[in-house]
């Protein structure tokens, strides 16, 4: 057997376009580099209240950028990003706190469905396909009976804290514990250097999936 | 000939680590992409407060973060980055009004010298933590740089005229009117559209929209275009 997989910790929100790209990225090289990636949903508002930051839309120079880098991301990336006609007002309002309760108790019952459900989530928000719907709020609602235990409320909770605590001031954040230290990085734009700090080769964010280690 | 290249602007700050970043990664990839790199010295925080922007140090846990991600680029683009020691009385309180003018004035009379001096400042500022905004400071910058100091002397002179000074402004402005809200920023003029990239972590998808290939923050120099 060859060196110990090396973990990392992806905490993202459905919320977040950029948690998207981030993810889609890691979830493609998982079965190429040498790794162990551990999905955390965590609350991006929780993480911005913590850190006295604050939504970058929320600067009219910012959200004006965010839509086309998004779009132009997305293209590059492969993932189908299409910014919600109705963002500011829908999104930002309702937020994604059934959603990511949702995904916690997904990650505490149903592990191996995480990255399936976590992506379906994300195709709702960010994609054409449920413009309209925005959250899956006829689903989470049913569903909000069942998960709105103390117990899922406090693993959101704690991986949020666990984010705060590695530093984060948004998502996604990318922690890599490596032999002698742990990096936490910001954003889905890290991941060359992730690359880097891993010793393994990065072959841009669409990998050729015959990499994939055995 | 081959195609026309297409034109970049650079839009960058001596004060900005990640303009530095950007800046290296592009003076690399001058000569291997088709491309015609336009540098355009600009004033951050004439950016900041044109957008209504804050610096992100000023808030605790983003300071923090920079600092590491400041380092870690460093090392993989090989770029000899060290946080100045007083980080916050560098950025907030000495600027880099001077060093942008002087380089303003570079770009107008000897713009053949503008990457080494700009380069020149950053190595001050960003890798040995030693002022950029004396004259004596800007002269030395200047003369590493490889300009004769008779030269660099009349430029620092005209840095506070009208010319100078409005020069900054309109390249600050120029930024503005791309949508900046902080630097680097790259704009890409393509046959049929014009991307505002910001940051020094656009340039693989800069390669994608110019249908380049992405080498890395470090490329082989071998690969020059003839």
């Amino acid at each position: 057997m060859g060196p110990v997989p090396r973990t990392l910790e992806l905490f993202y929100d459905v919320l977040s376009p950029y948690s998207w790209l981030g993810f889609e990225v890691l979830c493609r090289y998982k079965n190429i580099w040498n790794i162990n990636l551990q999905l955390r949903p965590s609350l991006i508002a929780g993480i911005m209240k913590d850190s006295g930051n604050q939504p970058p839309a929320l600067l009219p120079r910012k959200a004006q950028y965010l839509k086309n880098d998004v779009r132009l991301l997305g293209q590059h990336v492969q993932v189908p990003m299409q910014f919600p006609k109705d963002f500011f007002s829908v999104i930002l309002e309702k937020g994604s706190l059934s959603a990511m309760r949702f995904l916690t108790a997904v990650s505490m019952e149903h592990p191996g469905m995480l990255e399936k459900v976590s992506r379906e989530l994300w195709m709702r928000v960010w994609s054409r396909a449920a413009e309209k719907a925005g959250m899956p709020s006829e689903q989470a609602r049913g569903l909000l009976e069942k998960i709105s235990t103390p117990k899922v409320k406090n693993k959101l909770k704690e991986t949020t804290e666990a984010a705060c605590k590695y530093g984060a001031f948004g998502l996604p954040v990318t922690v890599a514990h490596l032999d002698n230290q742990t990096h936490m990085l910001f954003g889905s734009d890290r991941m060359e250097l992730l690359a880097h700090l891993l010793g393994e080769k990065w072959m841009g964010p669409v990998p050729p999936a015959t990499n994939a280690r055995l």
